[in-house]
């Protein structure tokens, strides 16, 4: 069987890739964090991606095929560190991906990078811009990604690379912004808005990444679940309870309490929960037949209470 | 609950519950807007919302207000709906009148007059979403901001799309100007040709005697972040209550669909001159409308 790297294989959607992409390939992960329970045949390399060793892994194991999920999503970690990790750990993971051979590579970025914005179309597609740096410099990082792995893919046109950018991802097994968010005791929201938001559940997500490996597709691809309800709908059916806060009372707070370090959740992200960021799949769905399996209430269900 | 059912629609949701306990011409409205609304071709998803946002049970609420006013306020007359095609179609009206209650008697029109019953989806100013409570509104009821991909899906998805390319400058203009089309914009005509959508004329006569213009003053606008800040003979100095119209007769037409074939990427001049076209025929229609009427208010 050919072989498949995963970075940050230990994650929920690592796991979830590794244990459907089996089948098919010789998996070899990478992760700083340990998989104890990894399936039988599943190798997990345990070290940090920036050091020298991710170079070894592949010399020595010669991956014909990479997906790239290895990156910080959250906010808690300094913000130097996380470029590093995201920006750094891209570029090197390119380089190594041209200089051994890699057949097929599939970077799993997100649909945040467009931004919300007021007057996002509601349906984007893969040519709107990514305007998540003007109102979010936080995640400008995985806009810079995206940028790194845009370049790749018109100098090796060898090489099948992917940009995949899925929708707010829920799953019972991972940890991200919006399922964090979701799952706290009584959930802020913004007093006045309530946008429409997209889900889709981690195992399509996963499955969307093993599809984009069996079809070779090469591009930037939106990824997207079932469909769109309003966020504090969405919340409604999963059984969380929510209040909602004048907008300048949200933003006055989460300022003081992010730049004080008590809160890691940045401000710009506040315009998620208040303006649309919804996404057309039409191309992928187009490219490689793939519909999600799950649905709205499978979705919801995996992140109840 | 969503936050906007709790307040924008609470005058809806009163009469809406009321009605169950009164006889007559509110439940007769009630149970009229309930048939029409559901028979509005919509793909609802499991939880009622189409991809737009758009969800009928709010749409009951809101309506029954505004088909107030549409038949006892505004008394509308409208002619022309047999002229609405089935699927895809581009509503383009003249604005006026501070406030867009012309918007809501074109879509209140579609919705009990039209058969099958419509839903004409505005396309809002940026400036809308940003607002809160009326960005929900609008979404529920089936408008959107107006971006040209949303246009585009909408359309090809066979919706009924409304615009005013005149935007705020017709909707603000002072009443020295009134029934004299300002600029329009390109993009609707862009948007008819990309999808190859018919594109129907609506006259709205009335509108410019609702809150006539006295001023606009930019500066305070520009200031409060508003696209515009009329002055009239009620606002500002009544409050918000000087938004409240005069009751005037509203006239509407619905003229015959004018199919339109071209480049939508071509050049401004070749798109204004077909806009032009379109221009020239509301303000026939509109001068028509007017020479009709018997009076402003009757």
């Amino acid at each position: 069987m050919p072989k498949l790297l995963i970075t940050g294989i230990a994650g929920g959607l690592g796991r979830l890739v590794a244990k459907m992409a089996r089948s098919r390939w010789e998996v070899i992960g990478v992760d700083r964090d340990p998989w104890p329970s990894a399936p039988d045949g599943v190798v997990v390399h345990q070290f940090d991606m920036r050091k020298r060793r991710f170079e070894d892994v592949f010399r020595t194991e010669r991956p014909e095929a990479v997906v790239h999920l290895a990156f910080v999503r959250h906010f808690r970690s300094d913000p130097a560190t996380r470029h590093e990790i995201n920006v750094e750990g891209t570029k090197h993971l390119l380089e190594h991906c041209a200089e051994y051979g890699v057949r097929q590579l599939v970077v799993v970025s997100s649909s945040y990078v467009y931004g919300a914005l007021a007057n996002n179309a509601r349906y984007m597609n893969e040519e709107h811009p990514l305007n998540a740096s003007r109102t979010f410099p936080e995640i400008r990082d995985l806009c810079e990604v995206e940028g790194l792995v845009g370049t790749f893919l018109w100098r090796y046109p060898e090489i099948a690379t992917s940009i995949l950018r899925p929708v707010n991802t829920l799953g019972h097994s991972v940890h991200n912004a919006i399922g964090n968010y979701m799952k706290i005791q009584m959930v802020p929201t913004v007093m006045g808005f309530n946008p429409m938001m997209q889900f889709m559940h981690a195992e399509d997500l996963a499955e969307a990444v093993n599809v984009a490996l069996e079809k070779k597709v090469r591009g930037v691809y939106n990824v997207a679940g079932p469909g769109a309800v309003p966020l504090k709908r969405a919340l409604e059916e999963i059984g969380r309870p929510y209040f909602s806060i004048p907008d300048t009372v949200a933003h006055t707070l989460i300022n003081t309490l992010f730049s004080l370090g008590i809160y890691r959740f940045p401000p710009g992200a506040i315009d998620f929960i208040k303006y649309p960021c919804t996404i057309s799949d039409k191309r992928f769905r187009q490219a490689t037949g793939f519909r999600a399996r799950h649905t709205l209430a499978e979705i919801f269900a995996s992140v109840a209470p | 609950m969503n936050d906007v059912i709790d307040l924008l629609a609470r005058l809806g949701e009163r009469l809406h519950d009321a009605s169950t306990g009164l006889t007559g011409f509110v439940s007769d409205l009630v149970a009229e807007i309930d048939e029409k609304v559901d028979r509005i071709p919509a793909e609802l998803n499991e939880y009622g919302y189409d991809p737009w946002g758009y969800n009928p049970a709010v749409l009951k609420r809101f309506i029954l207000p505004v088909a107030f006013l549409y038949r006892y306020y505004f008394r509308c007359r409208t002619r022309g709906l047999e002229n609405l095609p089935e699927g895809r179609v581009l509503l383009i009206g003249n604005h006026a009148g501070q406030v867009a209650f012309d918007g809501l008697m074109v879509m209140a029109a579609c919705i009990l007059e039209a058969e099958p019953p419509r839903l004409s989806r505005g396309m809002g100013e940026y400036w809308l979403g940003t607002l809160p409570f009326l960005s929900i509104l609008m979404d529920r009821t089936g408008s959107a901001v107006g971006t040209r991909q949303t246009g585009v899906d909408m359309l090809e998805h066979g919706e009924c799309v409304m615009a005013f390319p005149e935007g705020v400058h017709g909707m603000n203009k002072l009443y020295s100007d009134a029934y004299k089309l300002m600029e329009f914009g390109l993009g609707f005509m862009r948007l008819g040709l990309q999808t190859n959508t018919p594109i129907v004329p609506v006259s709205i006569v009335g509108s410019e005697e609702q809150n006539p213009g006295i001023a606009n003053l930019k500066g305070i606008a520009r200031l409060l972040g508003m696209p515009s800040f009329p002055i009239t003979l009620t606002f500002p100095w009544l409050g918000p209550l000087g938004m409240m119209p005069l009751p005037v007769r509203y006239h509407i037409e619905f003229g015959p669909p004018i199919l339109f074939e071209g480049d939508p990427e071509d050049e401004d001049d070749v798109i204004q001159g077909k806009v032009d076209e379109i221009k020239a025929v509301l303000q026939r229609q509109l001068t028509k409308g007017r020479e009709n009427r018997r009076s402003v208010f009757f």
